[in-house]
């Protein structure tokens, strides 16, 4: 390790033991979404005084930390049980990613200021009948003039009750194969038109929501690269959601999250001894190879499924351990009935965490899509034949 | 650091793996004049004067192509347990021997059934006091493993008592994990022959007019396969650089290696089997081999619940 490192490590640390907030777990635990978005805001406006809140952008967008100061002021953060951004984190990841990829000077100006000013994004890219098979998205955005006109609806929309902006594809050319017809917009959401619906979840949250699109129009200059060309645009937005973000959530299964579970445990019991020891060397493999990617992305030679690997296997081992968590608390665990906001899943609240555990398996590509990238484009298998609907467009097929 | 040996790695890795990919069975000439066996050896000793991280290169290897020699008793233990001594006349004698193929060595490391005992020239003994050289009779002890030779010893005449290199428990405890860790790059190899093997054969078996790697069921348990050899080649590594680097917490990186990678291992090389179908069951095919060979891996130096009741003693 460089002395610049070691700096930056002690840098970091003196800086977590005076901002952390002490007691957030539990003055976080029970809020109201007001005082939950407070927070937040609070939360992140202290990380970017820092410049901490995006060390991942180019310098002069306002980040420039190289990617072991990275994993480090991570690592850091997550030592010292920082709170997590949650309601920053498609602004800050995907909707940044996107705009620094395909965006225009114009629309980067626009937006990343904006972003770490408090910013708030939603994605907008599933729809009730495109889940896993995202690409048969029905959502249409038909040109006229200078604007598309939006119609559709948008389904599992993390935060869109307080979003200002949302990562919207849409079909613009429904002759095209499926696709090839798909355009990515950047939809301001006080635009009239758009209504969003909370989904209550499976732990009695309502973070993700249904966002109807009614004759919504948004400006031509708000599409992110070219008309028609939204599929590839959006692979950058996806490719955000894993490598720092993965490693972030590695990082607190391995601090809080066995902590806790350790605490929580009679580690006199052999078996319950037995199973710690595996998860702990579970999360440590998960930890390596998240540097791993993180680092191998940066150099460029991280492997196709690489991304999948990480996702795939730190949600089911976040399934498993927080279901152990849950075992072992007996039926106490299951008076716990409120979970810390800004928490991740490894809140120590186990039943909570386990049930939901499923908003990893599920999102973000399933379990099973994984294995099937991972297959794929991992070890080359061959693809199962496409049905016939899917060579053509979705004019022609009638999904449209 | 990791990356400017990654180049006499891959080129380590290339070599030993044409080597060994020729013939089953390695004689111990051979692997002395490949250089493996005096790969960690200091250059006074005629050694290469690299490190375990090059030794680990070669155990995966051995793992990949299943190989039967007798690297792991007479040069992976039995290096280690010299260069673990005090230097004397006779240590120095000894490893220097080793290096040059004079003499074979075996070591009798915490357990009665002895690797590449049976024709050792030597056997070095753990005592209480340090390591014995003795002259044994060596009785092999068929294993289900074909490819792993083990004996027991006795009659053990112990010419000459050498000491460790400081704390005799605390030496003991590094052969160990040495020993453990070396076994999970044994184990990690051989997944990943059989996951090649695997996801080859499935490119081209054809069933209900398609290859069988096309379907769901076959492709995500290659997927899984690759899932759990990426995590173990990341405990591996970490617990490799621990005992390369000789750190104080290489005990744990040890216990994690080996409990995790030669379990997934034994679980891996069954999927190999299950997808081979019919074939796979067969002798002909060889998965058997490999399936063995994990299987007497994970029982090596420490089963994995022993392993984890190491690291379950630091949550008191």
């Amino acid at each position: 390790m460089t002395g610049g490192l070691d700096e930056f490590r002690v840098s970091v640390r003196a800086w977590c033991e005076q901002h952390v907030p002490r007691d957030w777990r539990q003055s976080q635990t029970g809020v109201g979404d007001e005082e939950f978005v407070r927070f937040q805001k609070t939360w992140f406006a202290e990380l970017h005084s820092a410049g901490y809140a995006v060390p991942h952008w180019p310098p002069e967008w306002g980040g420039g930390l190289s990617v072991a100061e990275q994993i480090l002021l991570y690592q850091e953060l997550a030592a010292h049980d920082a709170p997590r951004l949650v309601l920053a984190f498609v602004g800050i990841h995907h909707a940044a990613a996107t705009l620094l990829a395909a965006g225009t000077d114009e629309q980067r100006r626009r937006h990343l200021p904006a972003i770490l000013d408090g910013e708030i994004w939603v994605q907008g890219f599933s729809e009730p009948e495109a889940g896993s098979d995202l690409a048969s998205l029905r959502t249409s955005a038909r040109r006229v003039g200078d604007s598309y006109v939006v119609n559709g609806q948008k389904l599992w929309a993390s935060g869109a009750k307080h979003a200002d902006w949302c990562l919207l594809l849409a079909r613009t050319d429904p002759d095209a194969p499926k696709r090839k017809g798909i355009s990515y917009f950047l939809l301001d959401m006080t635009t009239p038109g758009i209504e969003v619906r909370p989904i209550r979840n499976a732990i009695g949250d309502s973070h993700f929501c249904e966002i109807f699109l009614n004759d919504v129009e948004l400006p031509a200059a708000n599409l992110v690269g070219a008309e028609n060309a939204g599929w590839q645009v959006a692979q950058a937005t996806l490719a955000a959601e894993r490598g720092l973000t993965m490693l972030e959530l590695a990082e607190r299964l391995g601090n809080a999250g066995f902590r806790w579970l350790v605490e929580a445990s009679d580690v006199d019991d052999p078996i319950v001894a037995d199973r710690l020891a595996q998860f702990e060397a579970e999360i440590t493999g998960l930890r390596g190879l998240c540097r791993k990617v993180v680092e191998d992305s940066e150099r460029g030679i991280a492997g196709p499924a690489d991304a999948s690997i990480v996702k795939l296997y730190y949600s089911e081992l976040l399934q498993r351990l927080t279901d152990f968590g849950a075992g072992i608390g007996g039926l106490a665990a299951h008076t716990r009935l409120a979970k810390p906001m800004s928490s991740g899943w490894e809140s120590g609240s186990w039943v909570l965490d386990f049930i939901g555990s499923w908003e990893w398996t599920i999102p973000g590509g399933s379990s099973e899509i994984q294995r099937t990238i991972i297959g794929e484009r991992g070890l080359g298998l061959p693809r199962e034949p496409m049905p016939e609907r899917d060579l053509v467009s979705p004019r022609e097929s009638g999904t449209v | 650091m990791a990356h400017e040996f990654a180049e006499f790695h891959d080129e380590l890795r290339s070599v030993a793996g044409d080597l060994l990919a020729k013939d089953r069975t390695v004689d111990w000439p051979s692997l002395v004049d490949a250089g493996w066996v005096g790969l960690e050896v200091p250059e006074q000793f005629g050694g290469a004067g690299a490190s375990f991280a090059e030794v680990a290169v070669v155990c995966e290897e051995m793992g990949r192509a299943a190989s039967i020699n007798h690297y792991l008793g007479s040069a992976v233990l039995a290096i280690g347990t010299l260069k673990a001594l005090q230097p004397s006349e006779t240590r120095d004698k000894l490893l220097a021997e080793a290096v040059s193929g004079e003499v074979r060595i075996a070591v009798a490391l915490g357990s009665e059934f002895v690797p590449d005992a049976e024709g050792a020239d030597r056997v070095l003994v753990i005592t209480d006091e340090g390591v014995g050289v003795a002259v044994v009779t060596a009785t092999s002890q068929p294993v289900l493993d074909e490819t792993r030779r083990l004996a027991t010893v006795d009659g053990v005449e112990v010419s000459e008592v050498l000491r460790f290199d400081g704390d005799r428990d605390a030496a003991v405890r590094r052969l160990l994990d040495r020993a453990a860790v070396a076994i999970a790059c044994d184990s990690l190899g051989l997944c990943e022959a059989m996951l090649s093997a695997t996801v080859a054969y499935a490119k081209v078996r054809q069933q209900f007019g398609r290859p069988i790697g096309c379907f769901q069921a076959v492709k995500h348990a290659c997927a899984d396969m690759l899932v759990s050899i990426a995590v173990s080649r990341q405990l591996v590594e970490s617990a490799v650089r621990a005992i390369a680097e000789d750190r104080s917490d290489a005990g744990v990186g040890s216990a994690m290696a080996k409990s995790y990678v030669c379990s997934a291992a034994v679980d891996v090389v069954g999927k190999a089997m299950q997808l081979h179908g019919g074939i796979g069951y067969t002798w002909e095919s060889g998965i058997h081999v490999y399936l063995k060979r994990a299987a007497l891996n994970r029982s090596l130096f420490g089963s994995p619940a022993a392993h984890r009741k190491y690291l379950a003693k630091r949550y008191r």
